[in-house]
């Protein structure tokens, strides 16, 4: 019986004591009682104003290294999906470090985690909707849902329907499609 | 003694419950920062950012976040599946709290007392919850991502250690004399928390 206390004692007191601490290794993530079944929100302020400017400012959990060292350099930037998104240099730096540092194969967040998996093998998706894991994710939605709704349009628009997305949270109870109030998963 | 004995059970059982509500309450905290006061979701740029470029061009009106409207479901079968899995884990620490210590070998084997029901009731709840998870959670694992992935992960660990808990009951619940039972059901119950672990 004294030994089953101290285990748990023990126990209780690793789990308490790395509360506060992030997750940095497997470790960690594995103990730490963090929620970390989603995305790394955004927390970076000029990654969220200057790619929040002009669309959803995407986590960069939603995607892995290799596809952020294709998106974020002064030779693509200029043909950003169509737009010149040009940054000045230190700019860039900001916000490809940012990306770098917190892309998908870098997260222990379970979605993350995910992600860089179903990219592991594969060319760099430059989209998030190319990645097999969002496809599968999305597979039930019908086109009328997505394209042919007048408020959603697109799956880039993540948080038309997601509305924790800014949170970086994706989850399926936290998903309210317009236009479409009685839709379950 | 016995005092004693149930002050330290009393301690156990709280810090149990400290460690299992410490996640509640970091979600609780909000890490994120306010809105950028620049967004702008009808701006052109915006909108051909769009992965359909074909839809970006005829897209004029798109909806603001609908962010403020949600109000969360009280009860789905994903919460369902997460209650019953922290239930199960818990009802595991409470049946390894409760096993008696008996200092006679032969005295006769109690089969129906609190580690007992404690243990049956785990073996019941972690089957609910796998059929819960089946039913609210079946596309979230697939074969191709392979075994390192969470999801795939939290299947095999989470049904092997329900499977070594369900073994270690019946094997106890089976056998006259007093049976070694606790080394499957304590690695059943660390699957288990592991599996949730990961995909929590």
């Amino acid at each position: 019986m004294k030994s089953k206390f101290q285990f748990i004692m023990l126990f209780a007191l690793v789990v308490i004591s790395i509360e506060t601490v992030a997750a940095q290794s497997l470790l960690e993530a594995i103990i730490t009682p963090f929620r970390q079944k989603e995305i790394v929100p955004v927390d970076n302020k000029q990654y969220q104003d200057e790619c929040g400017s002009c669309h959803f400012a995407y986590p960069p959990g939603l995607l892995p290294t290799k596809s952020w060292e294709k998106l974020l350099t002064t030779e693509a930037l200029p043909n950003h999906f169509g737009d010149n998104a040009e940054l000045d240099a230190d700019t860039l730096k900001v916000i490809h470090d940012y990306a770098i540092a917190n892309a998908a194969d870098k997260s222990y967040y379970k979605r993350s985690r995910k992600i860089a998996i179903a990219t592991e093998k594969v060319d760099a998706p430059l989209r998030i909707t190319e990645v097999r894991y969002i496809k599968r994710k999305h597979h039930e939605l019908s086109e009328k849902m997505v394209k042919g709704n007048k408020d959603v349009k697109s799956l880039s628009y993540c948080d038309a329907c997601h509305t924790q997305a800014s949170k970086g949270v994706f989850d399926a109870d936290t998903v309210k499609i317009p236009n479409y109030p009685d839709w379950e998963d | 003694m016995v005092l004693r004995l149930n002050l330290q059970k009393f301690i156990a059982n709280a810090m149990l419950a400290l460690a299992f509500t410490g996640p509640v309450f970091a979600e609780t905290f909000d890490f994120t920062l306010p809105e950028s006061r620049f967004y702008a979701q009808e701006a052109k740029s915006f909108l051909i950012a769009a992965n359909d470029v074909e839809t970006s061009k005829v897209a004029t009106n798109i909806a603001p976040s609908s962010q403020e409207e949600f109000k969360p479901k009280l009860f789905s079968g994903s919460k369902l599946h997460q209650y019953l899995g922290v239930s199960t884990a818990v009802l595991a620490g409470a049946a390894f709290i409760t096993h008696p210590h008996p200092t006679d070998p032969n005295a006769p084997r109690e089969t129906n007392g609190t580690h007992a029901q404690l243990a049956k009731a785990t073996v019941v709840a972690a089957v609910a919850t796998i059929v819960a998870g089946v039913l609210s959670h079946w596309d979230d694992f697939s074969l191709e991502d392979g075994w390192t992935d969470p999801d795939n992960l939290h299947v095999i660990l989470g049904v092997t250690g329900a499977a070594l808990m369900a073994y270690a009951v019946d094997k106890s619940a089976n056998s006259s004399t007093a049976v070694e039972h606790a080394r499957e059901a304590e690695l059943g119950a660390l699957g288990m928390i592991v599996a949730i672990k990961l995909t929590w």
